[in-house]
């Protein structure tokens, strides 16, 4: 009998181990299908909360039901738990370790497929300069074109290198669910798919001063061929400033 | 006379001192400003992959095909007499003094020509009196864009200025290393006159980014211990690292001086 | 040993060198600090009440506040809060001691700790205060018109005082025990004071160093953070947060410890596996926090292979946390709990550690944080882990030990209404937070008229926090009037078995044992069941 107890307890111990494993080979492949980066966001974010909602609830269910359990019935009552032996402080650890770490290594595994996607910028992006001043955000076509609200055209990938000329800076476009540093001295990047054509704010989330709070732009995505003709009359006025600058 | 004067202006230009924006029509003198790249501006910048170039042998290829692994660009002519050679020759010089890092099995280096009267000849020419180790035949490829126009756009995507001096009959411009990453951006502008050996193991490893492989932790964890100073153009040592590194050795001593050495003494007192 | 009871004089508070002493002038500084840093807290929130102007006239002054209500929480009230006012008063009571190793070195942490409240003081009343968050991120912090200097003296005062507290504590645990009590025989908050000060001893001079280089920068023209000049701005916040993750756990641990010994005590209740809880729980902790400090900067541009590196070994830590929930939850199987006001904080304690234990996950992820990083999800987060849990926490372990100290109790009406006003209000002031951090509510921002949809949220969180106010209120008016009027209570209120109950009086003498403590080989603190 003592034997089988202590064999069922080690193939418990097995089975949990194993856990992690599973929970490495069984990470869904976020990385394929069509999906905006955005909308992977929202999936792998659906799938945390699912987890966090699990543990969240069996352990605070777990808390409430043994507050009101075991209540005192009198004030000299003393508990009733007994010490743990060996084997059962060794399982007690294992099992949890076993059940944590193979959740760990899931979302490790999920977000690292995400964040693949993340830092992986598309071969056709369209490449933007952002460079952050205390307190606003500029945008560099690298044509001559310089404005402080960024227009990028539908349908294609969007990748901005930004470098700030002043302090640390952090480019956040909570639309499109990116965010990175921007600081003097070295060069950042994200990369984003503007899907729909919309108007957002790209805004400041790392203290910069005074103004921080009003470090925000205007982003607008719009259709290619807007997109096109905007640029165009923009390059052509960019330029005729720069003759009349040098006549000047 | 000229040599000594162009040599002169290169200097200058890297020290930067001066801000004036217009190039001057150069009669007496070179502003030395105008050829600072300006590197904020072209830091992370990626030129066409597609250039068409064409190597000592004759044979075609673009710039896609050298990179995959760090690249040092240079941009020059072959028909300079003066400072292009130096400029080759120097890097040359630099690079046999690496012992981590070998041209053509951990990074490439490639000589473009942007002089329109450059030729297969006189490219010949400049390789033999370059004299590079037959090693490096094929990591440094000493090239002619397809199309001259393209040198001058290649030239403009990473800042790079020059321009033809009636007057010297030459091109004045700038003598600098240019260090593009595996994915082909410009990471790092070393100049010419100022850069030293160490600089270049450093500029390298700069350049490798984020793809560390096993061999290369010690060259990684060296590059840690310096960052590059925008101002004067080179590596300085990182003392706020050696600061951290220490503040930590220190707390780690005193935990381990209260933990262990006291019982020695406590022992005694508590008797 | 003469009676200690022969009326107040300053001079010998002052220059006490009584653990117990320095124990409440470190408690009186740091609720002090707390009532300042959490009127600012109020004015902040009713900042945010709505976009634009609300209650300062300028981004400055809501900096200014956003600056002190950080740094003071941080670092004038948790940090000398447990490390200071616990650690002294009850930690030589818990092990049988006399008095900790070095009284006078004791002494002076504690000056040295007023110098730094005072410093803090004077920065909110000079022109141009510093304005840098309890960060101080160069080159802002460093441009800035901003006095950074008092920032930097202050984390100097204060670091210098918990080194010496640290190797204090660390002898007088390693060496001052009674005779007879075995490394498992500690209470549960003796050993996670212990850890704690093992992290301050080893991580607080990197902050010290990196805070020194500001000044440099700022004052003196160096360039350490100035990349122009070859400098690192990266680098700081490197050195900055390999000391400041730690200090969450210098907060966090002896929080947990405290929460152990109030559960265990009053739910008469051994601690569930006590030993994998220390060496798994507390000893993976203390493995693992110098390991994790890059999950603070996962969008700050650092290399990739670092963010994934860090992911692993921040989801990690949830290994060793998960151990000592698990020994928690454990504590309440088969208890006889008895609810008096600690046990009702205790128990507010489990839901808030749960939930920013919780929230702390997607955080970990550094995906998650190009979306969450920087928002008002990670001020929510962090605040249910050090203002909710920790602070709570804090006011379980004083009501607890408040017969101890005073020899009345606090117990009462009063105290749990202030109680209900506390878990209330905090709950609605943070979930609103919470939601809308999600959707890319940003922090420390004055004003936010580029996010109008936020506005009835953030209403609903300026009220929850006049509930806590309310709540705090009443709790510190309740502690005043039980001091000095409260019911007397019996020696050993709780029947507890931990030492300081079963071999001192209310409150210990001079010298705390009027005889020697010598413990035998199966006593431990929480031995209710034989």
């Amino acid at each position: 009998m003592r034997l089988l107890k202590k064999l069922g307890l080690a193939v418990l111990l097995m089975g949990a181990l194993a856990l992690p494993v599973w929970a490495y080979e069984g990470a869904p492949g976020l990385a394929t299908g069509d999906l905006t980066p955005a909308r992977r966001w929202d999936i792998l974010w659906d799938h945390v909360l699912v987890d966090l909602w699990v543990i969240g609830v069996i352990f605070g269910l777990a808390a409430l039901y043994m507050l009101i359990k075991y209540k005192a019935k009198n004030p000299t009552d003393v508990g009733t738990a007994t010490k743990l032996n060996k084997a059962q402080a060794v399982a007690w650890a294992l099992i949890p370790v076993a059940v944590f770490v193979a959740d760990d290594f899931y979302l490790a595994a999920q977000g690292w497929t995400l964040w693949g996607i993340y830092r992986r910028v598309p071969e056709n992006a369209l490449e933007i300069k952002a460079i952050g001043h205390q307190w606003y955000w500029e945008f560099d076509y690298g044509n001559g074109v310089v404005t402080q609200e960024l227009k990028v055209p539908q349908g294609r990938p969007i990748v901005l290198r930004m470098h700030s000329e002043d302090v640390v800076h952090d480019f956040s476009l909570p639309k499109f669910r990116v965010k990175e540093d921007v600081m003097p001295g070295r060069i950042t990047y994200v990369w984003f798919m503007p899907d729909t054509v919309m108007d957002t704010i790209v805004t400041c989330t790392m203290y910069c001063g005074v103004a921080h709070s009003q470090m925000y732009g205007k982003v607008s995505v719009v259709p290619p061929e807007q997109y096109t003709s905007w640029l165009e009359s923009a390059v052509k006025a960019a330029a005729d400033q720069q003759t009349t600058k040098v006549k000047g | 006379m000229a040599k000594a004067m162009i040599g002169a202006v290169i200097l200058t230009a890297l020290a930067g001192s001066a801000y004036a924006q217009m190039p001057r029509v150069p009669e007496s003198d070179i502003d030395p400003a105008v050829f600072k790249i300006d590197e904020f501006k072209y830091l992370g910048v990626k030129p066409d992959q597609s250039l068409a170039l064409v190597d000592q042998n004759g044979q075609s290829f673009t710039l896609k095909d050298k990179i995959g692994m760090p690249l040092i660009l240079v941009l020059s002519y072959f028909n300079c007499d003066g400072t292009c050679s130096v400029v080759n020759s120097d890097l040359a010089q630099l690079l046999s003094r690496q012992a981590a890092w070998q041209v053509g099995r951990d990074f490439r280096v490639l000589t473009v020509s942007f002089d329109p009267h450059d030729s297969q000849q006189s490219l010949k020419d400049f390789k033999e009196r370059l004299a590079l180790p037959e090693a490096w035949e094929q990591g440094w490829t000493l090239s002619l864009p397809a199309h001259i126009e393209q040198a001058k756009a290649l030239a403009d995507s990473v800042g790079f200025k020059y321009f033809w001096s009636a007057q010297d009959r030459m091109f004045l411009h700038p003598g600098v290393y240019i260090f593009l990453s595996p994915e082909g951006r410009v990471v790092r502008y070393l100049y010419s006159t100022q850069t030293k050996s160490f600089d270049m193991g450093l500029a390298l490893t700069d350049a490798m980014g984020d793809r560390i492989a096993p061999h290369d932790i010690l060259n990684y964890a060296v590059g840690l211990c310096y960052s590059y100073n925008y101002k004067e153009g080179r590596y300085k040592l990182n003392i706020p690292a050696f600061v951290g590194a220490a503040s930590l050795f220190f707390g780690v001593t005193v935990f381990i001086v209260s933990a262990f050495v006291y019982r020695r003494r406590g022992k005694g007192d508590h008797k | 040993m003469s009676d200690a009871h022969h009326g107040f004089n300053l001079r010998e508070w002052i220059f006490t060198t009584d653990h117990k002493r320095i124990g409440i002038l470190y408690l009186i500084g740091a609720l002090s600090a707390f009532a300042i840093a959490g009127t600012f807290a109020i004015m902040i929130r009713m900042q945010q009440y709505g976009p634009g102007m609300q209650v300062f006239d300028s981004g400055s002054g809501y900096n200014t506040a956003l600056y002190f209500h950080g740094a003071a929480m941080i670092l004038v009230f948790l940090i000398p809060a447990l490390t200071g006012f616990f650690a002294n008063y009850f930690l030589p009571l818990m092990i049988g001691a006399k008095d900790v190793a070095f009284p006078r070195i004791n002494a002076f942490s504690v000056w040295l700790f007023y110098a730094a409240i005072i410093l803090a003081l004077v920065s909110l009343v000079i022109p141009d205060p510093p304005d840098v968050m309890w960060t101080g991120y160069p080159p802002y912090s460093v441009t800035t018109e901003g006095n950074t200097a008092f920032y930097v003296f202050t984390v100097h005062l204060l670091g210098f005082s918990s080194i010496l507290g640290a190797i204090n504590f660390l002898v007088t645990v390693i060496y001052m025990r009674a005779p007879g009590m075995g490394w498992n025989q500690l209470n549960m908050f003796v050993w996670t004071i212990l850890a704690a000060f093992i992290l301050q001893l080893i991580f607080i001079p990197v902050l010290a160093s990196a805070v020194t280089m500001l000044l440099f920068d700022k004052y003196l023209g160096t360039h350490f953070f100035d990349p122009a000049m070859g400098g690192d701005v990266l680098l700081y916040q490197n050195l900055f947060w390999f000391y400041s993750h730690p200090a969450v756990y210098v907060i966090l641990l002896p929080a947990i410890g405290i929460l152990f010994d109030v559960i265990a005590t009053m739910g008469k209740n051994r601690i569930f596996n006590y030993k994998v809880c220390v060496y798994a729980g507390i000893g993976g902790v203390l493995a693992l926090a110098g390991e994790v400090w890059i999950h603070h900067l996962y969008v700050a541009g650092v290399p990739d292979w670092i963010r994934v590196g860090m992911m692993i070994t921040t989801l990690l830590i949830s290994v060793p946390i998960g151990l000592m929930l698990m020994s928690l939850w454990g504590t309440l199987y088969k208890a006889s709990i008895t609810f008096n006001v600690a046990m009702h904080y205790a128990s507010a304690c489990l839901f808030l550690l749960l939930i920013g234990g919780l929230t702390g996950i997607p955080l970990a992820m550094t995906v998650m944080t190009a979306n969450l990083g920087q928002t008002s999800f990670v001020h929510a987060h962090f605040h249910f882990v050090m203002a909710l849990f920790s602070t709570f926490a804090i006011i379980s372990g004083i009501y607890y030990w408040f017969p101890k100290m005073t020899g009345r109790l606090a117990e009462g009406k009063l105290a749990v209404v202030a109680f209900w006003f506390n878990i209330i209000g905090v709950n609605i002031t943070f979930w609103p937070l919470f939601i809308i951090g999600v959707q890319g509510m940003p922090r420390r921002y004055f004003s936010y008229e580029q996010f109008p949809q936020f506005a009835p949220y953030h209403h609903v969180a300026t009220y929850g926090s006049f509930l806590v106010a309310l709540g705090m209120v009443l709790t510190l008016i309740n502690w005043i009037k039980s001091a000095f009027w409260g019911v007397k209570s019996e020696a050993n209120p709780w029947h507890s078995k931990s030492l300081e109950w079963t071999h001192t009086p209310n409150p210990p003498g001079p010298g705390n044992f009027p005889h020697d403590v010598t413990v035998s080989a199966d006593w431990t603190p929480y031995d209710y069941v034989k």
